[in-house]
């Protein structure tokens, strides 16, 4: 017989204000296989686990059901408790009567009425759950961070640090990202690459860590603690064990007048090339969209000019590696935005109209100028710069909804490089607001304005145009409340930060959710922000969300605590919610199988006794199955049941209503 | 020779080599319009084939009943192309190997027996691509099209009644190729998700749920709905739902052996109207 145990929480008033508990606790003790049903306003609490546990020693109860919040929020708490009394911890059910009922209603009376049909339910529930055991899954120990930006480099670092192995994944020849790109660094003015190369260098000479640059994810398979992870290493046509990275095949080579990406097209690179000159590692790639020999079938010129025997190979083939991994770091980054959206800012239109990126390499010592700001329509040093803040950020109609959070800062530090190195320029920044929250922020935007000169203008641009020269710039000072018109030398717009262009793609490989804008989502903002809701997949970076360098380096540090927490054990160990086949009456459609968004489901010969097959059956791993249940629903003929929600349990939830 | 004594010559030497153990094909029927399924295991029984236009049941149902298939011999089936189409649901639902089974195809035109060229699944690929431009039957077309035409409340009535009519005999399960599972849903008593009572509402729950489970699987054979011993318009519930399929996942049951069933894969360009 049953003897099910109810407990009644008022969560403080959150239950007991819109809820009449002691109607409901009068109503369920009446339930046939309600043993005890006592009310209590935090059930959380020592002295309330105290109450379930002796409750079920005293009347030997066969199910506990908790009637309060979410089981997101105690479930746990309350299987320990009845653990603790010598209760199966999975004979406990959790009727959410705050979320599903007194939060969200209004009338004492209804509330109270559908608080006793969702215990009630519950209750039927829990006279048919049945003892689950947890299951151990050994834990492969070698963590996989996908983006070689100071994020990823972060994280690989630390989790090398604690001893684990790391394999790092970076899609562009060199590993680096975006801040290899930047001049300074705000708040303290230290000159990007001074910090980052020496974090480069020592990732690639880590012992744990495997950098594997001009690589891509190909496919991410299985679960946490053992996901099998494919690799594609694009063809670099260089071979990247012989190179000696002397650069004589890119001093040859004959096409010379690419567009840089690095340089964000300021400068130019060869058709064989490393992307900068601290690139690591230094092994250059062949474009094979720019190579002449491609092209043609005729140059070669930088095979015959390499001094070192079948390092150049042509023939080179894209070649796949397969890894175990225990856990994933996803670093994958930004883009900015494309700014020629806004016809009225002229990018694209006139060449002094440039992006904050492209202003980052002119401001770099080892930018195409060498750190002169010349503009790149007559390489003459400009007297007036306008920046525009906000050019594309916060701009629900053309850009988009939200704020980049970067720009505020290195407009204000653009601003300053510029003072300092043209001591008679102007800087005019129109602004929305000026956004410096952050240690020694707002500190850097005052000094900009106040020892830099930098003139700060609140309002927006409305038209840019060229004449005699100069550019245009057409305003409104929002406090003066007049419309202002400056004529520039260049302008410089602050993009809005976006996601990858293919992140949502990314997102589908790695098997995690993103928001609309193709942004990683976090398990909880607050309380799991590093966290993706796939368990044993991490975030860190832009492209979780904008962010600047130190946060990305607290978040991907966050990141590894997370995975060398999972790595401190050899076993893993899992909820024993997973599906079951009942093998008699399986008809083998195989369905469940491409249902399957884990590939935990197989295929099972049945065989006679003289091994002669019967028929073949679907066969779920419980290893790999993470109870999602999709492959109950498909089932034509409820073969498939899940334990912890089998069929009965569910039809008995739903029939009590 | 006709086409039948070809198929009879054909089908009694496959027997005699020994290369199929059965072939499935029609014989005589009750009534002189009517052809029952005939199940010829010996060169003699093989003599007694009928092929005419009154052959028009699909016998793809009887490759998948109790497990005739499993000891990997070959069985040869007389097939119209809805009969192909079918045969390339079950391939692609793995409940026959495409190797297992010879055709003898057939099509009924102008009241004429035409035979379909090739002995393997593979042959008739021709077949599956016309599935894209085909017309239902002009009955079921003008039926269908009458009460997509009325309120839900009107069409809600038209069911109903329909249903009311429903004796739960499961007969459209017996004859339907794709009805193949060893324990039906409505056989589960454990909990009983379908009452088995013949009440309006249970009825609705059979047809609902057998209507679900043909959605994106149905070769429009029509064999429910002769089968069905109270003329339960039945085509008209699984064209109404290939059509929704259709429309959404541009997906034709049938179309080949090696599609993937719909509601079982993902797609990266699925619709996703259903996501606020």
């Amino acid at each position: 017989m049953a003897k099910i145990g109810v407990f009644v929480c008022h969560c403080g008033e959150n239950i007991a204000s819109m809820v009449d508990t002691a109607t409901l606790v009068r109503k369920i003790s009446e339930h046939p296989g309600v043993e005890v049903c006592t009310e209590y306003k935090y059930f959380c609490s020592d002295p309330g686990q105290e109450t379930v546990k002796r409750a079920i020693r005293e009347n030997n109860l066969t199910g506990v059901v908790v009637a309060a919040c979410s089981p997101r929020m105690h479930e746990t708490t309350f299987r320990k408790a009845c653990a603790e009394a010598g209760l199966n911890p999975y004979m406990l059910e959790m009727a959410n009567i705050r979320e599903h009922c007194s939060w969200v209603h209004s009338d004492k009376e209804k509330a109270t009425e559908k608080a006793i049909e969702i215990t009630r339910s519950l209750v039927e529930k829990v006279k048919r759950n049945n003892d689950l055991k947890p299951i151990s899954v050994p834990v492969t120990r070698r963590a996989l961070v996908i983006g070689g930006g100071i994020a990823g480099i972060q994280a690989a670092l630390d989790i090398a640090g604690a001893g684990r192995e790391v394999i790092l994944v970076e899609r562009e020849p060199s590993i680096g990202g975006h801040m290899s790109q930047l001049s300074e660094t705000f708040p303290t003015l230290d000159c990007s690459q001074c910090i980052l190369t020496p974090r480069m260098v020592e990732a690639i000479q880590h012992p744990n860590i495997k950098v594997l640059t001009y690589s891509e994810v190909e496919s991410v398979d299985g679960y946490i603690g053992n996901f099998k992870v494919k690799i594609r290493k694009k063809a670099r046509y260089v071979d990247i064990n012989k190179c000696t990275g002397c650069g004589d095949c890119i001093q040859k080579c004959p096409v010379k007048k690419i567009p840089s990406e690095f340089e964000c097209g300021l400068g130019n690179r060869t058709a064989i090339y490393t992307p900068f000159a601290q690139a690591v590692p230094n092994v250059p790639v062949i474009d094979t969209t720019r190579c002449t020999y491609f092209k043609n079938g005729k140059c070669k010129i930088c095979q015959k000019t390499c001094q070192i025997e079948n390092c150049i190979d042509f023939e080179m083939q894209d070649t796949f590696e397969e890894y175990e991994i225990g856990a994933i770091v996803v670093a994958t980054g930004f883009q900015i935005q494309d700014t020629s959206l806004y016809g009225e800012y002229g990018y694209g239109k006139y060449k002094d109209v440039i992006t904050g990126l492209s202003f980052e390499r002119l401001a770099s010592a080892s930018g195409p100028t060498s750190g002169k700001i010349l503009r790149p329509s007559d390489g003459k040093e400009p007297e007036t710069i306008v920046f525009i803040q906000c050019a594309g950020s916060r701009d629900p109609s053309k850009g988009v909804k939200y704020c980049s959070k970067i720009c505020c800062m290195y407009t204000a530090k653009h601003a300053m490089l510029f003072a300092h190195k043209n001591h008679h320029g102007r800087s005019q920044i129109f602004y929305m607001d000026i956004r410096a929250a952050g240690k020694g922020y707002d500190e850097f935007t005052r000094r900009a304005i106040e020892e830099d000169g930098a003139e700060y203008l609140r309002g927006r641009v409305s038209k840019l145009y060229e004449e005699n020269g100069k550019l245009i710039v057409r305003g409104v000072d929002s406090l003066l409340g007049k419309p202002v018109e400056v004529a520039a030398d260049m302008v410089v717009l602050a993009t809005a930060i976006v996601p990858q262009p293919d992140a949502k793609e990314t997102a589908k490989k790695i098997g995690i959710g993103y928001d609309e804008y193709g942004f990683y989502n976090e398990a909880h903002l607050k309380l799991r922000p590093v966290e993706t809701a796939t368990a044993g997949i991490y975030l860190c970076g832009a492209c979780q969300s904008p962010k600047d360098i130190p946060d990305s380096v607290a978040q991907a540090s966050a990141a590894a605590a997370k995975v060398i927490g999972l790595f401190s054990r050899e076993q893993l160990e899992r909820e024993p919610v997973v599906a079951g086949v009942n093998d008699a009456t399986c008809a083998g459609c195989q369905g469940c199988i491409m249902a399957c968004p884990y590939n935990a489901i197989d295929v099972r010969d049945i065989n006679d006794r003289n091994g002669n097959l019967i028929k073949q059956v679907a066969d779920v791993n419980p290893g790999l199955c993470q109870g999602c249940g999709t492959c109950v629903t498909f089932c034509r003929s409820n073969s498939i049941d899940l334990a912890g929600f089998t069929e009965k349990q569910i039809f008995a939830e739903v029939m009590a209503l | 020779m006709g086409i039948q004594e070809q198929y009879r010559s054909e089908a009694a030497a496959l027997l005699s080599s020994g290369e199929v153990k059965l072939v499935i094909g029609f014989g005589p029927g009750s009534t002189a319009d009517r052809r029952r399924p005939l199940f010829a295991r010996t060169p003699e029984e093989a003599e007694k084939l009928v092929l005419d236009p009154a052959c028009i049941s699909n016998l793809t149902t009887y490759l998948v009943a109790g497990g005739l298939l499993s000891d990997g011999k070959k069985v040869a089936i007389f097939l119209k192309p809805d009969g192909i189409r079918s045969l390339n649901i079950l391939v692609s639902e793995c409940q026959v190997k495409p190797e297992q089974v010879v055709i003898f195809g057939y099509a009924i035109e102008n009241n004429e027996i035409r035979p379909l060229s090739g002995r393997s699944i593979g042959d008739f690929a021709e077949i599956g691509s016309k599935i894209r431009t085909a017309t239902p039957p002009p009955a079921v077309q003008k039926e269908a099209e009458r009460l997509e035409a009325m309120s839900p409340a009107e069409r809600f009535e038209f069911w109903k009644e329909q249903f009311s009519k429903c004796i739960k005999c499961y007969a459209c399960r017996q004859a339907c190729p794709m009805c193949y599972c060893r324990r039906c849903i409505v056989d589960v008593n454990q909990p009983q998700w379908v009452s088995t009572s013949s009440h309006t509402l249970g009825n609705f729950e059979w047809n609902l749920v057998r209507a679900f489970h043909l959605a994106g699987r149905c070769a429009a054979c029509g064999a429910c709905d002769r089968a069905c011993p109270v003329n339960i318009p039945l085509r008209l519930i699984n064209y109404r739902m290939g059509k929704e399929v259709k429309e959404a996942f541009d997906y034709h049951a049938g179309e080949s052996s090696d599609q993937k069933p719909v509601l079982a894969s993902f797609s990266q360009d699925d619709p996703e109207t259903f996501i606020l």
